[in-house]
């Protein structure tokens, strides 16, 4: 079973990149890698998980809990999660996870504000 | 920047020069190697002839007939047994020393006149000597026993115990000397005094002399062993040759003459007897010399017995902190950080430190002058990876921790189990060595053939002080803490059973002995425990209303184990509230998240409540951020998606909306965990779409339907699994 969390760069903003099984297993490795961008990263950050495999509840509950504490913070997120990707669209349509997670459904919905200012330096 | 470079080229030259095999020995012996049974002389040494009156031809030539019979009769039995073998060449005395190396027999010639003499009287006193160092109680007392009993036996000027630090570097810890000269004691040599190869030479070969540094060398004839070709193996003889570098050493220290004992701690050098000799040529008896060795070779045995002085210093005090701690843990074993960080005596107290740390449970407590937080992980990791418990030098071994060396230059850790771990840190302390010379000085002098090693030229004492590095940790600290860190790991052991013991109690109220008899309602309930987890974070509830209406309730709380239990029963025991006094489910959802936002912040759950008016058949319901119920009729089930928000403990107010649907005839309800659908062979669409079919054509009774879902989806026993059927009757 494959879980990797990347760091990458979606939209010009520093992104995790979630490969493979989000559960009860692996969660707690996208919570770990979330709270370090969060710190580095003030400016924003996006959960890429469109190539994710699968996601349970744990998986959605860690989503709930980095969207709090990204709230908290005061540190913009987004999680990415295109609609094509049917395995995780599912789950959070059924746990209502939009209500609670920032969630854009392609890259071109987050606002580019640091993609602008890189260009401009 | 080349100069360290070429520091290096000149040390490892050094470190090359083959000194087993010189080719060459001191001019108060003769050299013979022999083949045997002939005794055919095959190596002389070029001094034979003006020694020995010949060379060449057999060994019989040299000797007596009467002495030619005891050699042979020696040579059949153990050679370290028989030497020296005393016989009468030309009528002055002789002392024949034989070992065998490389198929040779190596016979060496020491003429006895000229050797210093301790006489009888000395030899008879052995006993009293042996019995002195076997009493002395400390390693500062065998020492001086040693270094006194030494140079009485040998005459030397000067008797020092030198003893190697873990770098190699050498302390005179003990010494005797002619009351005129300049005390060496307390005085550093670095590692370089004595290169690697010689201290390998000293592991195997006990006892090294040079009764004259101003000798000339006697070159063997031939220098190689006509048996292997190569150079005569001399790391077994009592006249090799010594390194050049060695003798212009000595001479710029002033010695004239030096003899060494190694001193042998469970088969490592651990220091040397090192004598020297001012006033001239000094070259005791080898039966004298002999007696040296078996007074160094007694005191090695001696020193795993002999702990320093310092050594002991608060062991007893530290003894009593251990079980004083220990008893805390004992007396508390539900709050281990609390009973050693925060009681009258705390982890900080166990030994002098600075500061310590204290990680239990994956939580990180400072006591104390420590480094920050998160800069006491990555230094203890980095030292465990290491394999190092104790370090009175961390920036040596860490270097990203040389900033870190105010706080912690020594750190003392020990693993408690899993990432768990107990630390403590001593601060800086600014050292003075005073080194025999500076140690630093440039050491190679330029030749043909390049760079060589110069041997330093001054030894006038030169003071250094030591940076980051601390007091260093005794031996029994580090059991100590070892001790503590042991009996923490058993006292977890033992909770982490009582956990699991009473979290199963308590999950045991939260599922319902027997489900409450409501006319009119036909109500059944499965509940199976997760295999990797006695309780899991599901719970279910029915509750009457006074209305005459059932609450049904079915949540899960995120997490495991006893604490998830407990924020259960909270949360079962405020929705109970919630739901006798709201005006409807949604109501008291909102309540829920109020509940939690102010009581338990950071916990989240997800919940489902269905509110049942068992006469008219009408459902209330609403979910936060559980999955959707199955509302199963005579035309099949559908998941009812509508009356649902975010989970619990996510947003600070949230307003939870209910939707409303009508059981009819034979239609059930059927509310679940995810543990029932989520880990479905083909995935979650795939178990949603199973449960749907088996409800949808399933039995009506509540009881047989719960039973065939679940023997239909057959969840995985890696969650726990939630069922509650409902139907009216």
């Amino acid at each position: 079973m494959l879980f990797d969390v990347g760091r990458s760069t979606v939209a010009g903003r520093a992104a995790l990149t979630v490969r493979g099984e989000l559960d009860l297993a692996t969660a707690p490795q996208l919570a770990d890698a979330a709270a370090a961008l969060m710190q580095s990263s003030p400016e924003g950050f996006v959960i890429d998980l469109s190539p994710t495999k699968f996601l349970d509840s744990s998986g959605a509950r860690t989503l709930m809990v980095i969207a709090r504490d990204a709230r908290a913070a005061g540190v913009p997120l987004h999680v990415l999660v295109p609609r094509t990707n049917r395995p995780v669209r599912l789950p959070i349509d059924l746990l209502d996870l939009g209500t609670a997670v920032p969630l854009v459904a392609a890259a071109s919905e987050i606002g580019s504000s640091v993609a602008h200012k890189d260009a401009g330096t | 920047m080349t100069a360290p470079r070429v520091d290096e080229d000149a040390l490892l030259r050094c470190a090359d020069e083959p000194i087993a095999i010189p080719g060459a020995v001191q001019p108060h012996g003769v050299l013979l190697a022999a083949t045997e049974p002939d005794l055919a002389v095959v190596v002389s040494s070029a001094n034979a002839g003006a020694v020995l009156g010949r060379s060449g031809g057999t060994l019989d030539d040299y000797l007596t007939a009467d002495d030619a019979a005891r050699l042979r009769e020696a040579l059949a039995g153990d050679l370290a047994e028989v030497n020296p073998l005393r016989v009468t060449v030309a009528g002055a005395e002789v002392d024949l020393v034989l070992h065998r190396v490389d198929g040779l027999l190596i016979t060496e010639w020491e003429l006895v006149a000229g050797a210093e003499q301790a006489g009888a009287a000395w030899h008879r006193r052995l006993p009293t000597v042996l019995q002195r160092l076997s009493a002395s109680a400390t390693l500062e007392e065998l020492s001086e026993v040693l270094a006194r009993d030494v140079r009485t036996l040998t005459g030397f000027d000067r008797v020092m115990i030198y003893r190697f630090d873990d770098a190699w570097n050498g302390e005179v810890i003990a010494e005797d000397r002619r009351e005129d000269l300049e005390p060496f004691l307390g005085l550093h040599y670095p590692a370089s005094d004595i290169p690697a190869q010689a201290r390998a030479l000293y592991t195997s070969n006990w006892m090294r002399i040079i009764p004259d540094a101003g000798y000339q060398r006697v070159p063997l004839d031939p220098p190689i062993n006509p048996l292997t070709g190569r150079p005569l193996e001399l790391s077994g003889s009592i006249l090799r040759s010594v390194s050049p570098v060695h003798l212009e050493y000595l001479a710029n220290m002033g010695v004239v003459s030096s003899m060494s004992v190694s001193l042998i701690d469970r088969g490592k050098l651990w220091g040397l007897i090192s004598c020297h000799h001012y006033a001239g040529p000094h070259r005791p008896s080898y039966p004298d010399r002999q007696a040296a060795e078996f007074l160094g070779r007694t005191a090695s045995l001696l020193l795993p017995t002999l702990a320093a002085s310092g050594e002991t210093d608060g062991l007893v005090e530290v003894a009593r902190r251990t079980a004083e701690l220990t008893a805390a843990v004992g007396r508390t074993p539900r709050a281990l950080a609390t009973a050693l960080t925060e009681e009258d005596v705390t982890v900080l107290d166990l030994l002098p430190a600075g500061g310590a740390a204290v990680r239990l449970d994956g939580q990180l407590r400072l006591l104390g002058t420590t480094p920050p937080a998160e800069r006491v992980l990555p230094l203890v990791r980095a030292l465990l990876d290491a394999g190092i418990d104790a370090t009175d030098a961390a920036s040596t071994l860490v270097p990203d921790a040389a900033d870190l060396a105010e706080s912690a230059s020594g750190v003392l850790v020990v693993p408690v189990g899993g990432e768990d771990f107990l630390a403590w840190f001593r601060p800086e302390t600014l050292r003075e060595v005073t080194w025999g010379g500076n140690p630093y000085q440039s050491k190679t002098a330029q030749t043909d053939d390049g760079p060589r090693l110069s041997p330093r030229r001054s030894f006038d004492a030169w003071s250094e002080t030591v940076r980051e590095t601390s007091r260093p940790w005794h031996e029994h600290e580090v059991a100590a803490a070892r001790t503590l860190a042991g009996h923490l790991a058993a006292a977890t052991l033992n909770r982490a059973s009582e956990d699991n013991r009473l979290a199963g109690a308590l999950q045991r109220t939260l599922l319902l002995e027997e489900l409450p008899k409501v006319p009119g309602v036909a109500l059944a309930a499965r509940y199976r425990a997760s295999a990797d987890d006695v309780v899991g974070g599901d719970w279910y509830d029915l509750v009457p209303l006074p209305s005459g209406r059932l609450s049904i309730v079915l949540g899960d709380v995120a997490g495991h184990g006893l604490a998830a239990a407990a924020v259960t029963a909270q949360l079962r025991h405020a929705l109970r509230a919630h739901l006798l006094r709201a005006a409807g489910p949604a109501a008291a959802l909102d309540g829920l998240n109020e509940v939690i936002g102010a009581l338990l912040p950071g916990e989240m759950a997800t919940v489902v409540v269905a509110e049942l008016d068992p006469d008219s058949g009408e459902v209330v319901l609403a979910s936060a951020g559980h999955l959707p119920v199955l509302h199963a009729g005579s035309v099949g089930a559908e998941y009812v998606m509508d009356g649902r928000g975010p989970a619990l403990g996510i947003l600070d107010a949230p307003s939870y909306t209910e939707t409303r649907l009508t059981l009819a005839g034979d239609d059930r309800l059927l509310l679940f965990s995810d543990g029932l659908v989520e880990r479905a062979a083909a995935g979650l669409a795939a178990g949603l779409d199973a449960l749907r079919e088996a409800v949808g054509t399933g039995p009506t009774a509540p009881e047989q339907l719960l039973d065939a879902v679940l023997g239909a989806l057959n969840p995985p026993s890696t969650d726990d699994v939630t069922l509650l059927g409902i139907a009216r009757t």
